[in-house]
Order: structure tokens, then sequence, then C-alpha cells
């Protein structure tokens, strides 16, 4: 349970070919409950199965400054029981029943979800609506659970020998905003949350007026309706706590961060730009996407033919655009140098190459990444599992279905004139931070 | 007098039956409505609801190819408009290396996708990716296996892609020099996180130098030496006709299939010629080894004891056992111990590995150093008192009605279940194993699952090694 889910969405992951516009991606359709809960439906009647979700608008940058790892305590403490069902019986029935079930938390958003087999929907509705208004919290479990979560901290991030230096990494690039915390809280924070802290955050985030629900399976509309009014559309909304404030970040800063770590072997250098977002500038992310496919997606961008196939200074090097993201998003570039090159020269080669590429750009060229970031959609319909991650994480983020089922035609329409200038942009604009990270004793 | 009394008495009865019949019925109402309508009732919930268990049998059949005969399992799932290959290489895994050329096997299933005769490395990628086609290779401890994936409208596309780099590979020896130095870094990458070291010790120590013992990815030496004549050879001595099998699913015809598993895979050589390799001996009495590392969090710890084949019949006892001990989560025996009851950890399981020479039940936990100590004891209790007293009758049904009713989920995609069937087909379960797999789980019984536990659970019948901080201070 309880992994911390970091997830790098760069378009829409496989590179996918519709060529008829208006098509759709995954079929998704949704409604509203009176109590403002929003309802998403993905039908895929492949097999009996069913995918349920419930994603909280709430996450790590709801927390009160100090108390990093309340969302994703709760999160652990959401396993533990209601007043009406043990967490025991909860577990219990649903593994009798087959129920693959987990939970996430993330910096925008927490969620729930359960794989099963269609017969057990029901089921689980009945408990996932229990636990959204039910949900008590011990001493002994709350005690217990922070003694799981500060190991799972130590099992996920501190084993980790490269975490110190993405921690670092993260808090220079993200200043006083809310991303730059560790989702897990600090070893500090999550010994000194209390009972009182999961409990706020329970109370004022998780309401039916702040949830997603998604039914991705063996259902139709229908069917959906009748179910999520049934368990759902008794929960009465809430008022909620106050969200994340999102202050703006220092506009001029460029930085670096250097640091090297005994057990680090090998080098490896990392550039983020602050980008903008589905939420910050929804206009500017179809054109960015489309640059970072072009740029540094894969073997066939940019980066990798100029860097690690021409001049050789590279072993790997990829781009990554994270735009569905509650506030602003990120532009990354990752790369491992070849042997006897310094990482210093690897940027300057770096920034040359996406100055190039820039300069460098033309119809052809984007019309030829948009065609395959635009082709093989149809996979998207295949597995009714991951449709709903897919689906949930960008509602989650704000996206409405619409914009999500249009993501397509979406790209279709972006201009080269548009990617130009938007990657121009991109690449004139700070905050940017690199990191260079190196073994001990490595210059 | 007497007939007054008497019919008073009667109305005294009857008016205290007539009560005390209102409050049983009040009670019961109370009762009643507590019972079905209060209190969760998972049996209620699932008998009233609208969504009932439906039949779905996906039903393989096989597809024996008109010119070279080549066998093939096949679901048609017309869906959406795709199509899945998953395919291996029986024995054609890293243990079949030549001792010489450690790690050729990983440098080949990297350069299947650096291009064919035809196209450059370049172009060979530029078409996988115009065309939404996906093609990838991969070695494991025993088999070389490949998938593909494609849509029904690029698929002649896809046919010939692959067919071209399994006869004609490009094998250029700049690409060979790139994935080289690519694996060099990997070698290094490899010795930065604790849990990565603790696996190659792991297989060091228990396997020695038998070949399972092996870094997967070879040795550096080795490696830095292969030549693209190597790579051809290795070509036609590792992947042969004999030693293929093949599972697809998705938008094709058994007709369709035939015609092009001749035209794909009909050129490869009829015999492979693969070392062979012997089972490994393991001494399950060895002393734990432990690796003092400084670590950032935890110390962990991994074990290995005897297993038993896919096609043993202890095989699916063993697995309910399994299952009970530390294979479901959060209400396994282990992580309940050490887990939910103490807090002690974040994750202690077991599973059943099954390497072809070398089943095993596997397991491990992490946990900071000041816990590891009692964390350790609770594996051990469990595992003895596992052994000794094996599962309780409520324990062995619900773990198979966990087996039983999340079977479905296996079939969420086209990729899954090409897989499922190309696995059916190397552990010989027969073309109707799916049909049966329900069956053989229904069958099993508590005791049978206690004489596997008995049988496996031995007391310190397993070897474990562990990294971290083991000296008090």
């Amino acid at each position: 349970m309880a992994k911390i889910y970091n997830i790098i969405f760069t378009v829409l992951i496989i590179c996918f070919c519709i060529k008829d516009s208006n098509a759709k991606l995954f079929g998704a359709q949704s409604f509203k409950l009176d109590n403002g809960m929003e309802v998403i439906v993905i039908e895929n009647h492949k097999a009996p199965i069913i995918k349920h979700m419930i994603w909280y608008k709430a996450g790590a940058v709801d927390e009160k400054n100090g108390k990093g790892g309340t969302a994703h305590l709760l999160e652990h403490l959401m396993f533990r029981g209601t007043s009406k069902v043990s967490g025991k019986v909860f577990d219990e029935v649903l593994k009798q029943n087959g129920v693959i079930n987990n939970a996430f938390t993330s910096y925008d958003f927490t969620g729930y979800h359960h794989s099963a087999d269609i017969s057990k929907l029901e089921l689980i509705m009945a408990l996932e609506a229990d636990r959204m208004e039910n949900l008590e919290i011990s001493p002994e479990n709350f005690a217990l659970e922070r003694d799981i979560v500060y190991q799972e901290r130590k099992q996920v991030v501190d084993n980790n020998p490269a975490a110190p230096f993405s921690e670092s990494f993260r808090k220079v690039l993200w200043q006083e905003h809310p991303y730059s915390r560790s989702i897990s809280g600090t070893e500090d924070e999550i010994n000194s949350l209390e009972l009182k802290d999961v409990k706020d955050f329970y109370e004022g985030f998780y309401a039916p007026n702040n949830a997603i629900l998604i039914l991705s399976g063996d259902i139709d509309m229908n069917t959906a309706k009748i179910l999520a009014e049934k368990y759902y559309g008794r929960l009465k909304s809430r008022p909620l706590a106050t969200k994340a404030a999102f202050k703006p970040l220092k506009e001029n800063l460029s930085s670096k961060i250097k640091m090297s770590l005994p057990q680090i072997k090998t080098s490896r250098l990392i550039k983020t730009y602050i980008a903008p977002s589905y939420n910050t500038d929804k206009e500017e992310i179809y054109p960015l996407a489309v640059f970072s496919k072009y740029v540094g997606d894969g073997e066939t961008s940019e980066l990798y033919k100029e860097l690690v196939l021409k001049q050789k200074l590279a072993l790997t090097i990829s781009s990554s655009y994270d735009y569905a993201t509650r506030s602003y998003g990120k532009f990354s570039i990752s790369a491992l140098p070849a042997s006897g090159v310094k990482l210093e020269d690897l940027e300057v080669a770096i920034d040359k190459v996406l100055q190039k590429s820039v300069k460098e750009l033309n119809i052809d060229k984007v019309n030829k990444t948009k065609d395959k970031m635009l082709s093989g959609l149809v996979y998207l319909q295949d597995n009714p599992l991951e449709a709903a991650g897919t689906v949930g994480f960008m509602s989650a983020i704000g996206m409405s279905v619409d914009d999500i089922e249009k993501h397509a035609d979406n790209l279709r329409k972006v201009n080269y004139q548009a990617v130009k200038e938007s990657a121009q942009k991109l690449l004139s604009q700070t905050p940017v931070v690199t990191g260079i990270l190196s073994p001990k004793g490595e210059k | 007098m007497a007939r007054r009394r008497r019919g008073r008495t009667g109305e005294g009865t009857v008016k205290f039956l007539t009560f005390g019949l209102c409050l049983a019925m009040v009670v019961g109402c109370c009762y009643y409505i507590y019972q079905y309508h209060i209190r969760f009732n998972p049996d209620k919930i699932l008998s009233e609801s609208i969504l009932k268990e439906k039949s779905f049998a996906s039903k393989p059949i096989e597809v024996i190819s008109p010119k070279n005969k080549i066998k093939a399992y096949l679901i048609e799932d017309r869906n959406v408009p795709i199509i899945s290959f998953s395919f291996l290489f029986k024995g054609a895994g890293y243990i079949s290396d030549p001792e010489k050329q450690q790690g050729i096997s990983k440098v080949v299933a990297a350069m299947l996708t650096e291009g064919t005769q035809k196209l450059t490395s370049q172009e060979f990628k530029e078409k996988l990716e115009d065309k939404a086609i996906g093609i990838s290779f991969s070695v494991g401890l025993d088999d070389f296996t490949g998938a593909m994936v494609t849509t029904k409208e690029h698929k002649e596309e896809a046919y010939s892609l692959l067919k071209d780099t399994l006869t004609e590979p490009r094998f250029d020896n700049e690409d060979l020099q790139r994935i080289k130095l690519q694996i060099q870094k990997s070698f290094l990458l490899q010795k930065e996180h604790p849990k990565n070291l603790l696996s190659l010790a792991f297989k060091e120590y228990i396997y020695g130098r038998h070949p399972y013992g092996r870094n997967p990815l070879g040795k550096w030496e080795d490696v830095s030496l292969l030549t693209p004549a190597d790579l051809q050879n290795y070509m036609q001595s590792h992947l042969g006709k004999n030693n293929f099998i093949i599972g697809v699913t998705g938008d094709i015809t058994p007709q369709e299939l035939g015609k092009v598993l001749d035209d794909i895979f009909g050129q490869l050589p009829s015999n492979s010629a693969i070392n062979f390799v012997r089972a490994p001996q393991i001494d399950f009495s060895l002393p734990a080894y432990n690796i003092e590392h400084k670590t950032g969090g935890q110390n962990i710890s991994r074990f290995a004891a005897k297993g038993v084949s896919r096609n043993d019949e202890d095989f699916y006892p063993l697995y309910v056992a399994n299952h009970i001990f530390g294979g479901s989560g959060l209400s396994s025996r282990l992580s309940q111990a050490a887990r939910e009851e103490k807090g002690l950890t974040y994750s202690i399981y077991s599973y059943l590995s099954l390497a072809d020479k070398s089943p095993l039940i596997q397991g491990g936990f992490s946990s900071t150093a000041d816990k590891y100590e009692e964390v350790k004891e609770i594996f051990e209790e469990e595992w003895e008192k596992f052994g000794k007293a094996g599962a309780t009758e409520e324990e062995v049904e619900n773990a198979k009605q966990y087996l039983l009713s999340s079977y479905n989920l296996r079939f969420a995609s086209v990729a899954d279940l090409a897989e499922i069937l190309l696995y059916m087909q190397k552990e010989n379960l027969g073309l109707d194993f799916l049909q049966n797999r329900n069956k053989n789980i229904e069958k099993i019984t508590t005791q049978e699952v206690n004489e596997a536990a008995r049988k496996y659970f031995v007391p310190n019948g397993y070897v474990s090694v562990n990294i971290g901080s083991f000296t008090k201070e």
C-alpha cells in the first residue's frame, strides 16, 4: 500500500494512428452528483472487470507548513477502519472477493484504487463511501501507521543513494513553493505529526465535493449512474479547508547544484526549467508537448541524435515535460555523460543543441513529430485498468473530460509557429536549475 | 368464578403472550434492521447487487503454420484493432551465455532494435515510432524473450520489421560500441542501490559458480570484446525454431496467423545448440551472510528456501500456502505480524520463484537497523510456526476465494493475455488451462496446504543474505 506516486506523464506515454479528428481517445463520459462529486465512466467490455478509483483533489501541497507527510499518513490510515468496518474486516472482505487495492499520495492529489471482477463493484463502492465519511483513527493505529510511514520513507527514499541529491535539487528549484516538499515528509516531520493533523486533513478535504470517482471497465453509463447515486449520492457535501496557495516563484533564478555522494558510482546531469502547465497556461502546453517530443523523447530525438550518436558526449539523454499539475509544470532533461566527459561541457553542449533545435525547427519537423504523437492512439482503448489511472490523473489536476478526450485534436491543431515561439520562451525563461551528481572524490 | 378466573388467567396469558410477541417482533425488527441495513453486511450487498458474475472464457486455439509447422496459441480478440505477440527462445537466457562471453545475450537483445540490413538503426526506430509499432527483446535467467505490438492498420509493416530484425539484423559496429558503453554504465549504476548490491551478492552466495549465480549483465571484460560476428553466431546457435514458443492475441484470424508465423519465423535456424546447464545444488543450511554496508536507511534482508516447479503436484498447495504466509499483501501472516501489528517494517513478503532449474520460495524485508533484529525474529517465528501448524481452514478458504475471484483481472490487456498464452506452452499447462485453472484451485484442501507447509517451510530450511549495519554500537 501507499507508494509515493511520481507520475511522469509526458504526453500520452506510448506514442500512438487515428487520422480522423473527433475520434475518441478513451471514450470517457462524465456526470456530477448533487453533492458535487464528479463521476467519470470509461466503458470497456472486453472482460468482466472494473477499476474503481477515488481521487481526492488534495495532496502534499495542501499540508500545513512543517507538517510534511500528513496527506501520506492519512492515506495509510484510510486502511485502518471506520466506525462501521474495522481495518481488518475491510482488508479481509476485499481479499476474500479477489479485489486488488492500493492507494497513492502525490503533490496534487491522493488516490485510492480497486481492481476487481465486475460482480464485486457494489461491495467496493459501499466500503469506499463508508470511509469517505466514517473514518476512525485510534491513537494506537495512528502510532502504528506513523511508524510504518517512517519505515516507508527509509525504504523508498533514504535507501536510495541518490535521494539526498534529488531532495536538495527539488528545494533549490521550487524555493518556497510546496512542490519543494518531500511527499513522505522528512524524518523529523513524520515523527512530529499528530493525530489532529491527519484528522483535520481528512475533515477538510475528504468530501464528495472534493472527489472524483472513476469507473473503468465492464459497465454502462446507466448502471454507473444508478450505483454512484446509490452509494455516493447520499453523502453530504462539506465545506472544504483552504487549499494550497501557489505563490509565484522568483523569476530570475538560474542556479546550479553540485553534489558528490559516497555510494554514487557514476555521474549524471539534470536540468529543469519551470514550465507552463494546464493550470497556468493551457494554450502553451500543446506546443510544448510537441517540442519536448521533438527535442528529447526517445532515441530519434534531436538531443539523442546530436549528443549520443554524433558528438558521443552522452550515453543516454532524454527530456520530459510534466504539464498535468495544479501549479507550475516543468521541463527536464536528464543525461548520463560518456566516460571522461566533463559535466560542465555536457551542459554547454545541451544548451547549444536546444538552441539549434529551435532554430532549425520547420513545418515538416513539427508535422513529423505530431504524426508520431498521434500514431497508435487506439492502444489507449485496450487496458481498462490503465485507462482509469491516466484519465483520473488528468482530471484530478482539473482537466475536463472534454479536454482529455480532445487531447489528440489539440495536438493536431498545433502549428509550427506556436512550437517555435513556445520553445523560445521556455528556454529563455527562468527559474532553471542544473543539477550535477557525481561519485565522491570525482570532480 | 373458576371460569372467569380461568378466563382472566387466559386473558393474562394472551396479553402476556401478545406483549412477548410484540417485544420479540420489535427486537427482531431492530436486529434485522441492524444486521441488514446498519451493520456492514458484505453478503447482502453482493447477493442484492445488480451486477452479477459473468461466465467469461477466453478459449485459446492452437495454430500450426502450414509450411514450417510453427505452433502458436491464439486468442482472437476484436475489441480493439491491435495485435500482440509474446514469444521466447527457451533456454537462451543468460545462464546459457558461453563461459567466455558472459553478457552476450543482453547485447544481442539490445542490438535487435538497432536496425536491419535494409534499415539503419535510426531508420528502424523512426519507423517504429511513425507506425506506433512496439518491438522489444529482453533476457532473463532461463529464456530470451521478445514482444511485438501493432495496430491492425500497420500490421504488415510490423511483421516485416520483426522478420527482418530476426533474420537479417544490422549489427553495425558503431551501434555495438554505443550499446557496450551503455552496458558499462549499467554495471556502475547496478552497484549503487543497496537493494541491487544485495541481489548480486545473494545470487553469488547461494549459487556459487553455477551460472544461476551470474551477474545478469554478464562480465564487462567479456562484453567489451564482443564483435558483430559473435552476435551473428549467437543468433544461429541460440535462437532457433526448435526452442521457439509464441502466444498471440488480438485482431488476427488463425489463417492469417499461420501465414504470418511462416513468414516471420520460418527462416530461423531449425536447431539451436544451447549449452546444457545442470540444475544447481543449493545448500539451504548455509549460515546467514551479513554484508556490512553503510546504507542511507535500512537493513535489507533476502531469503530463499526450496520450492517446486510449475508442474509439480505440490505446486498448487504450496502456491496457496505461500499466499497465506507472505503473498497476500497486508493480510499475509508476515505483514500482519511485523507490519500491521508492530509497525516495524513497510514491506515483508514471500513469493514462489519459478526459475526452470531452481524453483524457490523467496522473500525478504527491510527495516531500520534498530528494528531489524525484531523483524528477523518475527520472520523466524512465523516461518517455524507455519511449518509446524500450517494454516487454518478459514485462511485456506479465504486464500482460495481470493485466487478465484481475482482471476479475471489477468485479462485486462492483449499483451498480458499473449504472455499468458506463451507461458501456458512453456510450462506445458495445456490448451484448456484457462478453463481448468480455477477448478485446480477449488480442489485444494486444507490438508494438502498444510502438508506443503510442513514439507517446504522446514525449520531453518532457508538461507538468507542481508545488507546494512549489523555490528552493535
